[in-house]
């Protein structure tokens, strides 16, 4: 019998007796006189779960192959103990400093993973080979009805649920609905409202950053620059040297010293932003804000790793591929009377990325 | 009073003679100040023009070098290192650090005109090597690799120094990483400490120079420590795959981890 067949005329006869499964329901005399597993199968036939054949792994028990399996799967659960004990020993007692000399430490981690893999595997084989081997063989059929429920559920139901919708009278005490309504909303409040906590209106550390008309630009050591310093063709990363410059966040700038016959082409008022050969702009990429110092000395490219945009130096950092839209602002610099690198002021645009105030 | 004549010729004709005789000392001495004047302007104009032809004083490994230069180095680069256009650009002042990085590491001879000149098989010995860099750096001058121990910095300085000037485009473990049209940041795991200190000096292809002012000695002793340590350390979470980050992990997490859990729930299917 197929079992487009059998479903079928399983819904026949659903439809026929008004209620799941194909057997009566026991009486209370026959539960009293029934095995625990005669229980159990009475009860799945309610259910319209049919056991077609149920055996044991092995008929007679305390044979040699039983015997065999279950010390199989104990041995499994003893892995696991003896896993967890290594891990713990493991943890404790391995090396796992770093070390210039001694690599031992790189075994640490590994170890820690197979012990706790094996644990695992430990409990999950054993559970599996717990009930493939030993645990009865069972087959169980269930009755399943194809398509939507009969026609007695799905009316009886919906009347459930228009009765319930009714017993509340939301229909009709308009009053009472718009109350509910007002204090359900204001519980949704109680959630909103501490979130205020989180904003914060920035003054306008977006438009300025540290750097002022006079500030030295000092390396990584704080040590000012001198024109001198850098050859033909380099890139430093320069700080305004004022105390917390080199923390400051959007402070980074790049000073780049051009190769002989590189030119820059300066935007509209920016034209005496650098100083003889020297260049100098923001180092947070005006997309997502990463720093982009990928620089490429002879095609006077910057790349920012994140998005693969790039700038052109000689070009005044205009974007020329990529993501980014806005040229990196650039840093107006000159020399001081004792002859280092300072800024002649602010950036005059904001540097990073774009936000919804910009001017 | 009647012989004054001849006491006077006499001194008249010492006269002439001593006025004749520094006449000729000023000739020789302005001669002689033009001679090694005009000497010095047209070394000085023409640095290659003058030195070109092997001088006398030069060592025999500067002679060597040249002998070398002519053969393997002169088609791109010049007859006096001038560079040749569309060829190769010219080494006159590039020195001494250019030059064995360049060679030592096998860019140099190129193969072919490409984006980038890739490290290969050097086609010189060292020594040869050191006579090349020699001879130009005879010729144009330029920054020179020091000797000794290249490796004495502070570990934790090179750290930081590696990671603010190297690390964008070397990758933060130095295995390097693309650029823009083709070219790329190579890794660092084949560089001994000489090519690495080299490649700061000179600022290979469109790597950025980083001169003795802006990164001193000392902290360029510090990076190479702190990139030969990195190389030597051990991944401590057993395989680096690589060691470039988060992208090849997720990789391996997704296809190899993922992958086999699919595997196995195929198996366990197939089996019941």
């Amino acid at each position: 019998m197929s079992e487009r067949e059998g479903s079928q005329r399983e819904r026949e006869m659903s439809e026929r007796e008004g209620s799941h499964g194909s057997h009566p329901a026991p009486i209370e005399r026959q539960l009293d006189r029934m095995t625990p597993a005669e229980a159990m199968r009475a009860g799945a036939e309610l259910d319209g779960v049919h056991i077609v054949h149920k055996r044991e792994r092995f008929p007679v028990p305390g044979t040699k192959a039983e015997r065999r399996a279950e010390r199989a799967v104990a041995l499994c659960f003893v892995l696991t103990f003896v896993a967890v004990v290594a891990f713990t020993v493991i943890f404790i007692a391995a090396p796992w400093h770093y070390s210039l000399t001694d690599n031992s430490y790189t075994w640490f981690t590994p170890l820690l993973g197979l012990t706790m893999a094996l644990a695992l595997a430990g409990i999950g084989v054993g559970a599996v080979l717990w009930a493939k081997w030993l645990m009865p063989e069972e087959e169980a059929v269930q009755d399943r009805h194809d398509g939507r429920s009969p026609e007695v559920d799905r009316q009886t139901t919906v009347a459930t649920l228009v009765d319930g919708w009714n017993d509340t009278g939301l229909a009709r005490r308009s009053v009472l609905k718009r109350a509910f309504g007002l204090g359900v909303g204001a519980l949704g409040a109680l959630a909103i409202v501490p979130l205020g906590g989180f904003i914060k209106k920035p003054k306008d550390e977006l438009v300025s950053t540290p750097w002022k008309a006079g500030l030295r630009l000092v390396d990584m050591g704080g040590r000012p620059i001198r024109p001198g310093d850098m050859m033909p063709g380099s890139l430093a990363t320069v700080f305004p040297g004022v105390p917390g410059g080199l923390k400051a966040p959007d402070a980074p700038t790049m000073l780049i010293r051009l190769r002989p016959g590189q030119t820059v082409q300066p935007r509209p008022g920016q034209e005496d932003y650098g100083w003889e050969d020297y260049v100098a702009f923001s180092k947070i990429c005006t997309h997502a804000g990463c720093p982009v110092s990928l620089y490429e000395q002879q095609t006077g490219r910057i790349l920012c790793p994140c998005h693969q945009s790039q700038f052109d130096v000689t070009l005044d950092a205009k974007p020329v591929f990529g993501p980014a839209s806005r040229s990196l602002p650039a840093l107006a610099i000159t020399v001081d009377a004792d002859g280092y690198f300072v800024a002649k002021g602010d950036y005059r645009e904001p540097i990073g990325p774009s936000f919804w105030e910009r001017p | 009073m009647t012989d004054p004549p001849p006491s006077a010729k006499t001194p008249s004709r010492l006269a002439r003679l001593r006025r004749r005789l520094s006449g000729a000392a000023a000739l020789g001495a302005v001669l002689i100040v033009v001679g090694v004047g005009y000497t010095a302007a047209a070394s000085a104009g023409t640095p290659g023009g003058a030195r070109a032809a092997t001088q006398p004083q030069d060592s025999v490994e500067v002679r060597k070098g040249r002998h070398l230069y002519e053969e393997g180095c002169i088609t791109c680069h010049g007859m006096i290192l001038q560079g040749v256009q569309n060829r190769g650009p010219s080494l006159i002042g590039v020195g001494q650090a250019a030059v064995y990085f360049q060679v030592i590491t096998g860019r140099m001879p190129v193969a072919r005109q490409e984006a980038q000149a890739s490290r290969k098989q050097p086609k010189y010995t060292p020594e040869e090597v050191d006579q090349i860099a020699a001879y130009v750096q005879s010729v144009g001058g330029g920054p020179v690799i020091p000797g000794g121990n290249l490796r004495d910095g502070d570990l934790a300085e090179g750290g930081e120094l590696f990671r603010i000037n190297c690390a964008s485009c070397h990758n933060f473990a130095g295995r390097g990483g693309a650029l823009s049209a083709g070219k790329r940041a190579p890794e660092l795991t084949p560089a001994t400490d000489k090519e690495l200190y080299g490649a700061m000096l000179s600022g290979p292809q469109n790597m950025p120079v980083f001169g003795e002012n802006q990164i001193t000695p000392e902290q360029k002793r510090a990076i190479i420590n702190y990139v030969q340590t990195l190389k030597q350390t051990k991944d401590p979470g057993g395989s680096g795959i690589g060691r470039l980050g988060p992208v090849p992990e997720g990789l391996v997490i997704w296809i190899v981890g993922i992958g086999a859990l699919i595997l196995t729930i195929l198996w366990i299917g197939a089996k019941s």
